[in-house]
């Protein structure tokens, strides 16, 4: 019974006091033991099996010459969604898909109860159901991960933003920027879910793994709840799997720590004699690792450095930069003097580093509740500077062609937009999923509101950022026609002394009102004291 | 199975034996109270009718060798002075004790227990405290009007960290909890291993947090952790035998034997004493600051309407500024707050106030958490003076416009006027207009977030 004592803080061994040796192997397993293990194999084996098809298909069109690295982070992104039984049953804070989960592991585990009489014990299998659920948990979560390593999930504020009042943002942005505004302890959350994704790789860190894992992604669930933050599911998912995780190694814990009782592990391990069955093994193994920790790690590092996924990425004008105050703004040839309540006057305007332009007016408008996130590869879509803002900030991205020192501006927040006469709208293409009150109109611009010569002085967005952040899937979706809606639209010229400190835009407005606004740069010196981590690279010479 | 006390001491290597000696005096010197600031301190309470400012107080020990109790420097770098002070004198004592304890045998597993006892109580205090503030949101309240009527970057990163806390009370009070839980299971001998795990996560947390939004209790969360990194090392290594290595875990039943039974007595009077005072009563006193308002701003109810307003007129020295002053003397806005603060808006910003460490103020006077951090306004209290007079005084000390004093005030339900001057003798009218502002962080709670919403 006396084993060598690793620790170094004694203590004395009692005779007598060896554990029951039910578990050991050959033992038979009660009957409803046995009908709990087959719900549990099948309940997290069809969590484990993505079951949208697009996550095939997006496999299958990955260009691993060209990676980006949402093509991984895909992989790594899924749970059980069944839409169309979904509708039956009811909502459950967005859990349906895990009853329907349950409800089809209960029946498989019924069915597999009359078919197997044989079977003593399913500890082989619980091996193995342990390796699944290791797997998924540990990809899941470093695809999560290093979007937080690398920080980029929580961008840190536009000038837009930091001019924004706290009451004018929505609970769930208020968090999201409360992280983004220190990038390094973004870093060190990245590293715990990191280091609870790696250490579920391994057999004899699993343990660990798990109850970081439990922890993390527990406090994350809660955050979503609070903050309706909108990802309380996918956040308990793996909450879930940690939990079953950790409960394999609970009764040997219990019975050290609490009952005190000399503890000798019995955990089951294949035994591979074939050596084929060795290199496999090895062989998913290492895959697993050099994808998910190397290339991942490889691939995020060029988005934060080129292509930050939810900042647009193209510079903006050098010289148009910074917080600008606005000293004279023209309305058809009307001066409109400063007054913070004026509902057509412009103030606080801000040229962001990237492609845009915001500024505040004190008019109700829709707003963008969404949380910012996604995949969107153009600028435009890039809407994080404008999701769940309000206090009448407007944020345009623009085109610029700076041969005739022109912008054509057009409205990121797609609350606003208008749906064109005689297309049918998709919920998918609205940030708000509810049904907005959208008449079809027509636009107010032409097609062609950029001529196919200012096209050409513009150039391609696609290939605005540095050469090494492009990748065949930024491409690709380049290659693809945008989102049917009419959105606000307005075309500016402009003219700048030496360094852009004074500004001067005419043009027209998204009613096609000519404006003309003088603008003067100020040393905005804010208090919130910027990080010296920063995602993207603004300040590329042509 | 019942275990029966067991004191069979087992083998100790020279080499444990010094490490465990210094270790031993190090660690009481930190969470021992024998500094006699603090004596004087808890002298000072009045123990029959506590407040929860003197509990809290009591809660927060630390040897302060250098520091003035509760001056700005408290949990300072000069904290770690006194660390490095502490550690010396244990290196002499640990020294002398190796010296003179060669022949005498000692149980050293007897106070290894002993020091372990008063560790965890001391830990246990420690995130107890802290836990309650937070279960009743009292740490971070939510934000004011004037709060909300800041820029997003005219806040302190300290500031934002508490604001954006205080927006959501169920996750502070979900943190408390889970601070709370942790504490009551170092109580019991077979939970410690599960409290310190929970806690060096979360004090971690905390030390990390701290270094990021720029907080002033750094140091203190390091003081806890390392009490909560010598409490895991007692358990870690029969952890790591059983789930890493794979190996026959041996337990410790190590149990102090008492010699009599005052020794069983006096262990459960000092346990049911602390559960009794700082769950019990602090708990109670924790809600009640709760249900009066709170810690962190003053409970006293305004003298003015509370509002958002616009600046409609402001005649200064005889003259109407427009909106656009350049001088800045001109307001751009004020909030007056439900108790009797106001804040304005003017063009130019100032330098805020910090507020590094966590006090608790009983009077109104003293609580400073709501323009701290704050740089875009100017916070002024109301006072009503014998005379009539409505002055406001500035509360920030890098506010110029320290005073002001009006001697005639005309309120209707949507507009104040006020008539007076500024401290340089100016005359100012300035007339207020109450502004029925609907504010997105509100709007959006109402109707959620999948819906559409005209702001």
């Amino acid at each position: 019974m006396d084993s060598p004592i690793i620790s170094p803080i004694h203590s004395s061994v009692l005779e007598g006091t060896s554990q029951s040796t039910s578990d050991f192997s050959g033992h038979a397993w009660n009957k409803g033991r046995k009908f709990g293990f087959r719900l549990l194999f099948l309940f997290f084996v069809l969590m484990s099996i993505p079951w949208n098809v697009r996550w095939y298909t997006d496999l299958f069109a990955i260009d691993w010459t060209s990676l980006h690295y949402r093509d991984l982070y895909d992989i790594a992104r899924f749970q059980p969604s069944f839409p169309t039984l979904g509708k039956w049953l009811p909502e459950w804070y967005g859990y349906a898909d895990w009853i329907i989960v349950l409800l089809f592991a209960f029946v498989g585990a019924l069915l597999w109860t009359v078919i197997d009489k044989k079977t003593q014990n399913y500890r082989k299998w619980y091996y193995w159901l342990m390796v699944i659920a290791r797997y998924r948990a540990g990809i899941g979560i470093i695809g999560f991960a290093f979007t937080k390593v690398l920080p980029v999930q929580m961008p840190y504020p536009s000038e837009g933003i930091l001019n924004t009042n706290f009451g004018d943002l929505t609970q769930q942005k208020i968090y999201w920027l409360s992280i983004g505004i220190v990038p390094w302890y973004q870093v060190f959350a990245g590293i715990v879910e990191l280091l609870a994704g790696s250490l579920l790789f391994f057999r004899k860190t699993t343990f660990y793994g798990a109850a970081l894992l439990v922890g993390a992604l527990g406090s994350i669930t809660f955050v979503n709840f609070a903050y309706d933050g909108g990802v309380h599911i996918y956040a308990s998912y793996f909450v879930l799997f940690g939990l079953f995780i950790l409960s394999y190694y609970v009764p040997d814990i219990y019975r050290l720590m609490i009952l005190e009782q000399v503890t000798i592990p019995q955990y089951y391990y294949p035994n591979f004699q074939e050596t084929w069955q060795y290199v496999v093994r090895i062989g998913l193994k290492a895959t697993v690792l050099i994808l998910f920790l190397g290339v991942l790690f490889y691939v995020q590092l060029l988005n934060f450095w080129y292509d930050p996924y939810k900042q647009p990425s193209s510079p903006g004008i050098a010289k148009l930069r910074g917080y600008y105050q606005v000293e004279e703004f023209y309305l058809n040839g009307k001066l409109l003097p400063f007054n913070p309540n004026d509902s057509l006057r412009w103030q606080d305007l801000t040229f962001e580093k990237w492609s845009s332009l915001t500024f505040k007016v004190n008019r109700a408008q829709a707003l963008d509740l969404s949380n910012g996130g996604g995949n969107p590869i153009r600028d435009i879509d890039r809407t994080f500077e404008i999701a769940g803002v309000g206090g009448g900030r407007r944020v345009y991205h623009y085109y610029a062609d700076t041969t005739t020192q022109t912008l054509y501006l057009e409205d990121k927040n797609t609350a606003t937009a208008h749906f064109p006469a005689g297309k049918r709208r998709r919920g998918a293409d609205y940030p708000n999923r509810q049904e907005a009150k959208q008449t079809a109109v027509e636009d107010v611009y032409p097609a062609d509101w950029i001529s196919s010569t200012a096209w050409q002085h513009i150039g391609n967005e696609d290939h605005m950022i540095d050469p090494r952040g492009t990748t065949a899937r930024r491409s690709r979706d380049f290659a693809k026609t945008s989102l049917p809606i009419i959105r606000n639209k307005m075309i500016l010229h402009y003219t700048t002394d030496n360094d852009g400190s004074s500004v001067i835009l005419e043009g027209l407005d998204e009613s096609r009102d000519s404006i003309k606004v003088v603008l003067k740069r100020q040393d905005r010196a804010y208090i919130l004291t910027r990080s010296t981590l920063d995602a993207g690279s603004y300040d590329r010479k042509k | 199975m019942e275990n029966s006390a067991i004191e069979k001491s087992s083998y100790w290597s020279d080499f444990e034996k010094i490490i465990f000696r210094f270790l031993f005096i190090y660690l009481l010197l930190q969470a021992l109270p024998l500094d006699w600031k603090y004596w004087r301190h808890v002298f000072t309470v009045d123990w029959l009718h506590p407040t929860l400012t003197d509990l809290f107080n009591v809660s927060r020990y630390t040897p302060q060798l250098f520091s003035i109790y509760n001056s700005g420097d408290y949990w300072g770098l000069n904290t770690f002075v006194d660390w490095a002070i502490l550690a010396a004198t244990a290196l002499i004592g640990t020294v002398g004790w190796s010296f003179f304890d060669r022949r005498t045998p000692r149980n050293y597993d007897r106070w290894y227990y002993f020091l372990r006892v008063i560790l965890r109580y001391r830990l246990a205090l420690g995130v107890i405290a802290y836990g309650f503030l937070k279960l009743f949101p009292l740490q971070s309240p939510a934000p004011t009007l004037s709060d909300l009527n800041t820029p997003y970057g005219d806040l302190s990163s300290w500031k934002i960290f508490s604001l954006s806390l205080g927006v959501a009370p169920s996750f502070e009070s979900f943190l408390g909890l889970v601070e709370i839980i942790a504490g009551l299971l170092l109580l019991y001998r077979k939970t410690v291993f599960v409290g310190t795990f929970i806690l060096l996560s979360f004090t971690g947390n905390v030390f990390l947090s701290n270094l990021a939004y720029e907080g002033g209790e750094a140091v203190y969360s390091l003081y806890l952790i390392q009490f909560a990194l010598v409490l895991l090392a007692y358990d870690a290594p029969r952890l790591y035998t059983l789930l890493t290595l794979e190996r026959t875990a041996v337990p410790v039943r190590f149990k102090p034997k008492y010699q009599t039974k005052y020794g069983v007595i006096g262990r459960k009077v000092l346990k049911v004493g602390f559960l009794l005072l700082f769950v019990v009563l602090y708990g109670q006193k924790a809600f009640d600051q709760y249900q009066a308002g709170g810690y962190q701003l003053p409970t006293a109810s305004g003298l003015l309407k509370e509002g958002f307003y616009d600046v409609s007129s402001f005649v200064y020295d005889g003259k109407e500024l427009d909106y656009g002053d350049e001088n800045n003397v001109r307001w751009q806005n004020v909030v007056i707050e439900k108790w009797p603060t106001l804040s304005i808006q003017t063009r130019t910003r100032l330098k805020p106030a910090m507020h590094p460490v966590e006090v608790i103020s009983r009077d109104d006077a003293d609580r400073t958490y709501e323009f701290a951090g704050n740089g875009a306004r100017r916070y002024y209290r109301c006072e009503k003076s014998n005379n009539g007079e409505l002055a406001l005084i500035a509360l920030q000390t890098q506010n110029k416009l320290t005073k002001f004093s009006f001697t005639e005030v005309q309120a209707s339900d949507s507009t104040v006027q006020l008539i007076g001057q500024d401290n340089t003798g100016k005359a100012i009218n300035i007339h207020l207009r109450k502004i029925d502002k609907k504010y997105l962080l509100e709007e959006a709670k109402k109707v959620g977030r999948r819906s559409q919403l005209i702001l």
